[in-house]
């Protein structure tokens, strides 16, 4: 028989049309500087082949689940240096000038001055939708770029914070009670 | 496939094997360089083809016979299919290493003379010779093997 | 069109399929490959997705169903564990600016 099986999706055969912001160039050679680099390009076929093998009946699992089937692509890239100022912040301008396009909207951006942290949350939203979620992070010694494409589901975004060991946080209004 | 090429032309399971392990062992390494389930059968093919080809070279177990040298059987009292594919596949691997893979490429893997040009890299009218030739060859020593029983 | 002359060539040439270990052992060889690299979980997250790619390719030119199974089933596992890496690294993120949001809001 000389049929070949093949897992598809993985690898240059992955398209990444459902990616919607582009990384400039200079933000790619990051990985060669970084001391660690996480990258992640997770498109159509390769979500449903995970979305496969979660399990209904664990809660976590279920609830990645039911996130993961609206979603067209998860794109991360994460890069962590053993200095301070081993990337220039200038560079994520041509990645937040993409977020400016029709349909963008950034929700938070924090900036500390003690920690030198600068974070920006972005929603694209679509018919009163959410169909895209951005996350630049940029610490002085770690940058994360995150793109979620996709129908989103509010409450999903807050129970990411429930999943994977990570504790979910509870809104505190300003009385410190909890919303 | 790629056990199974490597055991047509040797004979030897646990050879083919090891051949078929580091085949397999590469392709993991070149990965990132495939294109295309396509691209990566007729890598397999090929590679696996040039590491016979070299392991025979390299341990010169079996001195390159021009194609008219190549053994005869003797002949079996009462051949039976099983003896029979045996036989053949004896005949197949005493062919010189090009002819060999040819005729591995055409009737393991079913490949017409043209495709087996590209994997093999060799003109096809190359290919065609050592497929009519060994054709030929085999067919005489398999009449003589079986006609001596009469 | 094979004569019987040809065809019974093509039968003693028929793939044969090496020994029940053989996918354990390349894949054996493939982990040593890794260590040896010293990669570690990020491109060992490539290396995971590699090795699933080469299981299946290796269980594809075996053409066995059971190998295909476990070729699923290895691929499928390196693909969750990718999208639960991207989906922690998100959350961690998320969760970081949802702390100094708050840390904000209530300095004000």
């Amino acid at each position: 028989m000389k049929k070949l099986i093949i897992a598809g999706a993985f690898f240059a055969l992955m398209p990444l049309r459902a990616q919607e912001i582009k990384l400039p160039p200079n933000l790619e050679k990051l990985a060669d500087r970084a001391h660690e680099v996480v990258d992640v390009t997770m498109d159509g076929p390769l979500l449903q082949l995970a979305a496969r093998f979660l399990s209904n009946r664990d809660p976590d699992e279920a609830r990645v689940k039911r996130l993961v089937a609206g979603l067209k692509g998860i794109y991360v890239k994460s890069y962590e240096f053993e200095n301070s100022g081993e990337y220039d912040e200038r560079d994520l301008e041509p990645l937040r000038a993409q977020l400016k396009a029709p349909g963008w909207t950034r929700i938070v951006g924090v900036k500390s001055k003690r920690s030198g942290d600068n974070a920006d949350v972005f929603i694209k939203s679509d018919n009163g939708g959410i169909t895209g979620l951005a996350v630049i992070s940029a610490e002085p010694r770690e940058l994360t770029i995150v793109q979620i494409i996709g129908a989103i589901q509010p409450e999903d975004l807050r129970d990411l914070g429930g999943n994977f060991g990570i504790p979910r946080l509870e809104f505190k209004n300003k009385q410190g009670k909890e919303d | 496939m790629v056990f199974s090429i490597a055991y047509h032309f040797l004979r030897d399971r646990a050879l083919a094997e090891e051949i078929a392990q580091d085949v397999f062992l590469q392709l993991f390494r070149n990965l990132n360089s495939m294109e295309s389930g396509a691209h990566i059968t007729f890598w397999l093919r090929r590679v696996t083809s040039n590491r016979c080809v070299d392991y025979v070279r390299k341990r010169q177990r079996r001195p390159e016979v021009a194609l008219e040298e190549t053994a005869e059987l003797r002949h079996s009292d009462a051949p039976s299919d099983p003896l029979l594919s045996r036989k053949l596949q004896a005949l197949v691997q005493s062919l010189p290493e090009k002819p060999r893979l040819v005729m591995i490429m055409r009737y393991q893997e079913d490949l017409m003379p043209e495709e087996i040009a590209t994997v093999l890299d060799m003109p096809v009218r190359t290919v065609k010779s050592h497929l009519h030739r060994s054709l030929a060859m085999l067919r005489e020593k398999m009449e003589r093997s079986v006609g001596g029983t009469r | 069109m094979m004569d019987d002359f040809e065809k019974q060539l093509a039968e003693a040439l028929r793939r044969e399929e090496p020994s029940g270990n053989f996918e354990a052992r390349v894949l054996a060889a493939v982990a040593r490959e890794k260590d040896r690299r010293g990669s570690w979980m990020p491109g060992g997250f490539r290396w995971a997705a590699a090795l699933a790619m080469t299981v299946v390719v290796v269980a594809g030119v075996g053409v066995e169903k059971y190998r295909e199974a476990a070729a699923e089933r290895v691929a499928g596992e390196a693909a969750k564990a990718r999208l639960e890496l991207a989906l922690k690294i998100t959350s961690a993120k998320l969760t970081k600016i949802r702390q100094q949001v708050n840390a904000v809001e209530q300095d004000q």
